[in-house]
């Protein structure tokens, strides 16, 4: 294979697994984000039937975490039985937190600082925790913490007016420069990279299809794992995907962010709860256990683009370098993965891609990067249709495309995803 | 420094409704920050050309970089590539009419292609729908070609017309805080265009109206603008920085990441060491009239520094009196101080000091392009320091150092609030903005004379007046 780097040592794929994606405050409620990243690899385990005894380190993804147990890792570690020599470090990176936690575990594995990772991703947002703001937390503090005299007390209380101040804040997913809403940075895109409703609605709806084509298949029982919720309730495939959605109903559906515009909850990815796991191994480790790899990784890419500006566009420009530093040409892709967080979002990728203009001035290329065909983009749907929960949908698409790689004996397949500060994430991975 | 008819909103509420003959001047969008990477983010910019123009490639990288939205009359073909480049597509622009919803922040026609009078006619059909669409404190831009570019008299009468064209426009535009500007581009230069383009439709030439800045080729070198902290690991020295247009130049030049070395009169330690303090900056006493202030100047930038790559001549002194009343010792400072002191640190600081790609920027005055009654020496020697200029430029062109002079109208300083009360207030409203300028707007233009991207732009004297009536 035409990688640029030949490694001494490779990390490869031995397999992945996830818990089925489910809407926020649905039926995974009483899951937290370790408990669902403890049942994704409980799974995994599972189906690879690999002993405990062997892995060596957890490297975990997340983005809203628990403020008293920030390190999930560890924490499913723990909750794994893991020998306690597992040790677990936690990555965070926004919408790329899963993505950077498998190629974090794979460069660990290409050091040679281990030979079999278990890694992924999970988020909760359910049980996202009410932040109380500051203010109460300053002006309670004496009496928490203090020696608080009754004079104390009635200067707390005057602190703590205007009662508006003093409310816990709705969590918003807003750029922290900017205080933009996600989805009005998308909106804004759609327009500045003149994309329409419909075309956004189309990518929505196929996202939907291939979905429910891959569940209706059982092509997703290969790789997504029933869960027992604690009230013991199964839940079987993902919840988000509609088969039965059509082009007349997401057109039906009102903008959210703008009343004159085009970002819908149909063409959009909603807030989700799940988990995806991935076990990475040396090539050798994966030869003397027994396991026949699926795919390795020919490159990997972060960069980041000015939030400000088109904060969802960082993919332009991370493929490309994760293309060039695997030495690769897009046409060479047989499958093209994207993280969609807005149809708009994708599409002004895309569109971007196949700019002469985009490659020469932001890539001081003279050639485009090229057309990404339809019928490679998202083969099995993407996060619109699926869901996303922040940390895991890069372990799930490293899943899924290591998956058809393998299957289907296609050689590369490219990854893309865009994550909040303006950063854009990409990988090459390669069949074996 | 306290102009009540901008401060003071009872009193422009009172004119307002009394309907009193007075203008109030537009309060001036300026900006609030360091320099960014796009200046002009989500505003939208109507361009037109003239048929054949060259300029149209640079214009639509220039607007579309700076994250303007293009609204462009005709053929948008040289849009496609920066426009998605910068997610900025150009949209047709409609003139016939102007879309209501349409209030352009810039409006620029680039005009360099007109060679007859007949051709003047599209400067007229392109602004007169769209200029009373312009946003307040707007700008207008027209592009020409650079005197001696031009290839018949009768091209060179329609060019030399766009001087008076917008000239007329800066006085149209004023009370509205708007501000029209010619950029005349010498044939060759049209790739240094874009950073002078990019600084007048942006809030950091908000006093400069009514102006003509040429672009060309005399200093060598490649124009590669750094859009922001442009003056990254600079070393700049600034006299007569402790107060007034000194110390805010030293703060805008610091702001963009230049070391400033603060440089003023032993006497004013206190004052020039706080402004050092608070930009970061060291400070140089100095008393620049000395005789042996400039080689200790050049020691000090050498053995501290390592040398100087910007260098204002700011320190300036007023000793008013009529010629006959004058004594020869006013006459002497005066000269002294503004001119004789300049050509002096020039000179020490030009061999082994002063790096290749420096910039010299002295400070004239519009005293010193018309003259003022009492000001002989004043304007003696500022008239003195753009002659100056004028000839050093072409000189350090080669080693790709650039020299301008910059000439402050009406700024309100310490020297400005010594004028007698009805005079200043006179003085105040005589210009296009009707209003005096703040340090900081002629710091603004001394900072992009000293970027990077102003390397088209030397040899030349850049009014900051608000469009003063004096001299123009």
């Amino acid at each position: 294979m035409a990688t640029k780097v030949k490694k001494a040592r490779r990390a490869v794929v031995v397999g992945g697994m996830r818990t089925p994606f489910v809407k926020a405050f649905a039926e995974y409620l009483t899951l937290d984000t370790i408990a669902l990243g403890t049942l994704a690899s409980q799974g995994l385990l599972e189906k690879l039937n690999l002993s405990r005894q062997h892995i060596q380190s957890v490297v975990w993804g997340g983005v809203v975490l628990p403020g008293l147990a920030p390190n999930l890792a560890r924490e499913i570690a723990l909750d794994l039985k893991l020998p306690a020599s597992a040790e677990g470090m936690t990555a965070t990176r926004a919408c790329a937190s899963g993505l950077q936690a498998v190629t974090l575990a794979a460069a660990a594995i290409e050091r040679g600082e281990a030979d079999v990772v278990l890694c992924g991703g999970s988020d909760s947002t359910s049980n996202a925790e009410v932040k109380l703001p500051q203010k109460v937390v300053h002006a309670l503090a004496p009496l928490a913490f203090g020696k608080a005299s009754p004079g104390d007390v009635l200067g707390v209380l005057a602190q703590l007016m205007p009662l508006s101040e003093i409310l816990p804040k709705m969590p918003r997913i807003a750029e922290r420069t900017t205080g933009e809403v996600m989805g009005e940075a998308a909106e804004k895109m759609a327009v500045r990279n003149e994309i329409s409703r419909r075309a956004q609605d189309e990518l929505a709806l196929a996202s939907h299809h291939r979905a429910a084509a891959a569940i209706s298949s059982g092509r997703f029982d290969d790789e997504v794992v029933p869960v027992q919720t604690p009230e013991g309730k199964w839940v079987h495939r993902d919840q988000l995907v509609r088969a039965t959605t059509s082009l007349e109903k997401l057109e039906a559906l009102k903008p959210v962010f703008s009343k004159t515009g085009t970002v819908t909850a149909g063409n959009a990815s909603p807030l989700t709860d799940g988990a995806a796991a991935v076990l990475l191994m040396s090539e050798e480790a994966a030869k003397a256990h027994g396991y026949t790899p699926l795919a390795a990784f020919a490159s990997w890419a972060y960069t980041g683009v000015d939030p400000k500006d088109q904060v969802l566009l960082g993919p332009a420009l991370a493929m490309p370098l994760a293309l060039e530093r695997a030495g690769l040409t897009l046409e060479q892709m047989d499958l093209v993965d994207m993280h969609e967080a807005f149809a708009a979002q994708v599409l002004s990728v895309l569109k971007a891609l196949e700019s002469p203009g985009f490659a020469k001035t932001r890539l001081g290329r003279d050639a485009p990067v090229g057309r990404v065909p339809r019928e490679k983009l998202n083969v099995h749907g993407g996060s619109i249709a699926i869901g996303h929960p922040f940390g895991a949908t890069g372990a799930r698409m490293v899943t899924t495309m290591s998956n058809e790689l393998h299957r289907t004996g296609k050689t590369h397949a490219l990854l893309g995803i865009c994550a909040a500060g303006g950063l854009g994430a990409a990988a090459v991975l390669e069949r074996i | 420094m306290s102009d009540v008819l901008l401060e003071n909103p009872w009193a422009r509420k009172a004119i307002t409704s009394l309907g009193l003959p007075l203008p109030v001047p537009e309060r001036l969008l300026r900006a609030s920050s360091a320099w960014e990477e796009r200046p002009l983010a989500d505003e939208p910019v109507a361009f037109g050309a003239a048929p054949g123009s060259a300029l149209v490639a640079v214009v639509a990288r220039t607007l579309t970089a700076a994250g303007a939205n293009p609204f462009v009359l005709g053929d948008t073909a040289a849009f496609k590539a920066p426009g998605e480049a910068y997610g900025r597509p150009a949209k047709p622009l409609a003139l016939d009419p102007v879309p209501a919803d349409l209030r352009p922040r810039g409006v620029v026609f680039d005009a360099s292609a007109i060679e007859s009078p007949e051709g003047l006619r599209a400067l007229y059909d392109f602004f007169h729908p769209l200029v009373p669409a312009l946003a307040r404190s707007g700008r207008l831009v027209v592009l020409g070609r650079a005197r001696g570019s031009t290839s018949s008299p009768e091209a060179a009468a329609a060019q030399q017309a766009l001087e008076g064209f917008i000239k007329s426009m800066g006085r149209e535009l004023g009370k509205r805080g708007s501000t029209a500007n010619l950029l005349l581009v010498e044939k060759g230069a049209e790739e240094r265009l874009e950073a002078p383009l990019r600084w007048l439709l942006s809030r950091r030439s908000a006093f400069v109206t009514g102006q003509v800045l040429e672009v060309g080729l005399t200093a060598k070198g490649t124009a590669t603008p750094a859009w922001t902290r442009p003056l990254e690991g600079k070393v700049a020295l600034v006299t007569g920085a402790a107060r007034g247009i000194g110390a805010a130049t030293a703060q805008l030049l610091a702001d963009e990441g230049a070391h400033v070395v603060c440089l003023d009169r032993p006497a004013d330690d206190e004052a020039v060491s706080q402004v050092a303090r608070k930009l970061k900056g060291s400070v140089l006493l100095a008393d620049v009239s000395d005789d042996g202030a400039a080689a200790a100047i050049a020691k000090a930038l050498k053995e501290k520094h390592g040398g100087v790559d910007i260098v204002v001549h700011n320190a300036g002194i007023t000793r008013d009196k009529t010629l006959a009343r004058m004594s020869s010792e006013l006459w002497d400072q005066t000269l002294n101080i503004n001119l004789r002191a300049i050509t002096r640190i020039t000179a020490a600081l030009e061999k082994g000091v002063l790096r290749d790609g420096g910039r010299v920027i002295c400070l004239s005055s519009i005293a010193g392009i018309a003259g003022n009654m009492g000001q002989s020496n004043y304007a003696a020697s500022k008239a003195g320091v753009i002659g100056y200029v004028q000839a050093l430029a072409p000189a350090l062109g080669k080693r790709g150092i650039t020299v301008n002079a910059i000439a402050p109208g009406f700024i309100e300083t310490r020297l400005t609030d010594a004028i007698p009360m009805m005079v200043r207030e006179v003085a105040r409203r005589l210009s296009n903005l009707g209003q005096g300028g703040l340090p900081r707007d002629v710091g603004d233009a001394i900072t992009f004379l000293a970027s990077p991207g102003a390397l088209g732009v030397t040899g030349r004297v850049l009014r900051v007046c608000g469009g003063s009536y004096v001299g123009a």
